[in-house]
């Protein structure tokens, strides 16, 4: 019982608060990658500047809150001129075409971060500190609001996509565009919009993380090869199977460093992913003839 | 236009002599000194306190005339902590600017790295800080000096008071480079030796974010003390994370002297309560000399000295062996630095041993206590230098297993 208490349930904590977080990110890049039919290479980068962009707005109001909101929304307009001006005029051109591009995007953005705010790291307080005991060992509040708000706002998303026109209208889009069209909606619209939204979340999974893993201008790229597993493990373009992945991911990894060192741990996940890859190519809820 | 003519090769005849006699003029009479560190970064407080230190004996020497009649002037350049630019900048300082003395770098990767260009270019060079064991014994060449009690010297002084005060049972968690590989070998070989069980060890990478994924397995360990091997912002993350996750208070906490600098103490006083480690200064040691050199770092900067001070004693070891040398050819400064003795460095004697120029220093043991760094025993300087080992691996035959009891 002292061992389940003190290491596997901390471990396990650990785990799914970082799952949570990592499915906020895999949300909108398995959207994206329904939409454009390439992985969002920039994705990474977009929550690179949900941190910055937090940086910016606690500078102002001196509220994480505030933030919390801002910083989302500041991102996500950042997003939706990027579709408008980039990638709207290369829908109707090959996957490599976008592919290149947000690959393009990420170098501009994380350059285009360092020029501004410098490389050097930064911290984003956490709102409030303290630990609480539970159930015999102590654990960080602020970890725990970041499971708490992740799986709020992922419940959120989820009724979202199942119950309202505009979330089905995305998921229709996500499935086949073309008829979409047919049946009279703006799908531009909704390519533009869906993209901002998708950045305002990878935005808000920056803010949230930042008091945790710190701020700087590399950070996206060392979260977004994760997602893409993620994404990977979970079905390229299933939602569902995103949010399913990044917690097996965030538990596996969590649980695997108990017998490992958590730098070997990231091979490890690799790993399962490439057995994966081999076995079950779609991925564990992915449709069918998406990668194969 | 025969007048034109004349006018013009004059004018050319005394700009080529200016240009040939100002900058010998200049150059005898300046001697430049090289500054290499971590400037930004995780390791940034260490670099700017070096700079500090240094600027401090480079102004006391120039108010009493110089070096060998030459002004001291200090070139400071930044190695991002990374050996490839250090060895860049190195060269740069050597053979761009001609530095006599090269102090640097602070990450012990740098140091190695620039070991190699400071005995290619015969170049005498100064650790302040740098503690990995290697360097004064596997990768130790003849132009290489330091005052900073390496691993081997802080496990030699501090293994014993973990076992007899703190607890049997040490989990080593480490910086994963040089400098935390080097700390983690020597503390369990020293551990060993004395009884300490060490129950287990993990590396992590250097400027790690996030430390919590290493905790799981600390706590299945079920340590007394936590042997921490971490420098500057991974310092501050690590004990941040600790603390938030209660593991400060279930454990007793020892580290390395370079842990943190007394400057971030405060900020982080309540994680830091208890920490244990060995080194060779603090602003809070009554001692006369540390309090007097102290008060006049204060006087100058504003703010309290620290274990950075071994740079301020390089320069003052250096320019003592070119006015014995009475030359700053880098073979007569190496041949009267080796056994040399200084009374007025920053901890008051020092000497620098002859095999394998390391200094000898009595040092002591601190804990940290409200946010600073008291004494609680001194240590003398013979009895944790140990064997000199130019040459050879200091622990042969070393494994990371661990021995179940």
């Amino acid at each position: 019982v002292d061992y389940v208490l003190t290491v596997l349930l901390p471990q396990l904590l650990h785990g799914l608060v970082f799952g949570a977080a990592l499915g906020l990110l895999a949300l909108g890049l398995t959207v994206i990658f329904g939409l454009l039919g390439v992985m969002n290479f920039a994705h990474g980068e977009l929550y690179m500047l949900g941190a910055y962009a937090g940086i910016v707005v606690i500078g102002v109001t001196h509220s994480f809150w505030v933030a919390l909101i801002a910083a989302p929304i500041l991102v996500g307009i950042v997003a939706a001129v990027t579709e408008v001006a980039t990638l709207r005029p290369i829908y109707r051109r090959e996957p490599l075409y976008g592919l290149i591009l947000t690959f393009g995007l990420a170098l501009v953005f994380r350059e285009g971060a360092r020029q501004i705010w410098g490389g050097d790291m930064r911290r984003i307080l956490p709102p409030f500190t303290g630990s609480t005991p539970l159930l015999g060992m102590t654990y960080p509040n602020y970890r725990l609001f970041l499971l708490a708000a992740s799986s709020v706002i992922l419940l959120a998303l989820w009724l979202f996509f199942t119950r309202t026109r505009a979330g089905i209208v995305v998921r229709a889009a996500v499935q086949d565009a073309e008829m979409l069209d047919g049946l009279g909606v703006d799908v531009r619209r909704v390519f533009t919009l869906t993209f901002a939204a998708s950045g305002a979340l990878a935005a808000l999974a920056g803010l949230l993380l930042a008091p945790v893993f710190t701020v700087y201008p590399q950070m996206g790229v060392e979260m977004i090869l994760l997602a893409f597993i993620v994404v990977i493990l979970g079905g390229m373009g299933s939602m569902g199977g995103s949010v399913v992945a990044a917690f097996v991911i965030g538990v596996a990894q969590s649980l695997f460093s108990l017998w490992m060192n958590p730098q070997r741990v990231a091979i490890a996940i690799f790993g399962i992913m490439i057995v994966v890859l081999i076995v079950r190519p779609r991925g564990l809820f992915g449709r069918e003839g998406v990668l194969e | 236009m025969r007048k034109m003519t004349w006018l013009l090769v004059l004018a050319s005849v005394a700009a080529a002599g200016a240009g040939m006699t100002a900058p010998a003029l200049s150059q005898s009479k300046v001697v430049k000194i090289g500054d290499l560190g971590s400037k930004v970064g995780v390791f940034e407080g260490y670099g700017k306190y070096q700079t500090m230190f240094m600027q401090m004996a480079v102004e006391e020497l120039n108010a009493k005339g110089g070096v060998l009649g030459h002004k001291v002037e200090m070139i400071s350049e930044d190695d991002e902590t990374k050996p490839a630019p250090a060895v860049r900048k190195a060269e740069k300082l050597i053979l761009q600017d001609d530095v006599k003395l090269l102090v640097g770098a602070v990450s012990s990767g740098a140091t190695m790295a620039v070991m190699d260009v400071t005995k290619k270019h015969k170049t005498i060079h100064w650790n302040a800080v740098s503690c990995a064991e290697f360097m004064r014994t596997t990768k130790f060449h003849k132009y290489y000096f330091s005052n900073q009690p390496d691993s081997r010297m802080q496990a030699n002084g501090l293994a014993k008071y973990i076992v007899d005060k703190m607890g049997k049972k040490v989990y080593i968690f480490y910086t994963d480079y040089a400098m935390g590989q080097s700390d983690g070998r020597q503390f369990k070989t020293a551990l060993e030796k004395i009884g300490g069980e060490v129950v287990g060890v993990a590396g992590a990478p250097l400027d790690t974010k996030d430390f919590s994924p290493w905790f799981g397995a600390i706590n299945q360990a079920q340590p007394d003390v936590l042997f921490l091997a971490f420098a500057g912002t991974d310092s501050l993350r690590l004990m941040t994370q600790l603390h938030s996750f209660g593991m400060t208070k279930k454990y007793k906490l020892a580290g390395i002297d370079c842990f943190l600098l007394q400057q971030d103490l405060p900020a982080i006083a309540e994680p830091m309560e208890g920490f244990v480690q060995l080194a060779h200064y603090s602003a809070y040691n009554a001692d006369k000399q540390m309090a007097a050199f102290n008060e006049r770092f204060k006087k100058k900067f504003g703010v309290d000295g620290n274990i950075m001070a071994g740079a301020y004693d390089g320069v003052l070891f250096w320019a003592a062996a070119v006015e014995k040398a009475k030359s700053f050819d880098a073979d007569k400064v190496e041949a009267a630095l080796e056994g040399m003795c200084l009374d007025n460095t920053h901890v008051g004697r020092q000497c620098i041993r002859k095999e394998d120029h390391q200094v000898i220093m009595d040092m002591h043991l601190y804990q940290v206590k409200g946010g600073k760094n008291l004494p609680i025993a001194r240590l003398e300087g013979k009895d944790t230098i140990g064997e000199p080992m130019v040459g050879k691996d200091p622990v042969e035959g070393f494994t990371w297993e661990i021995k179940k009891k």
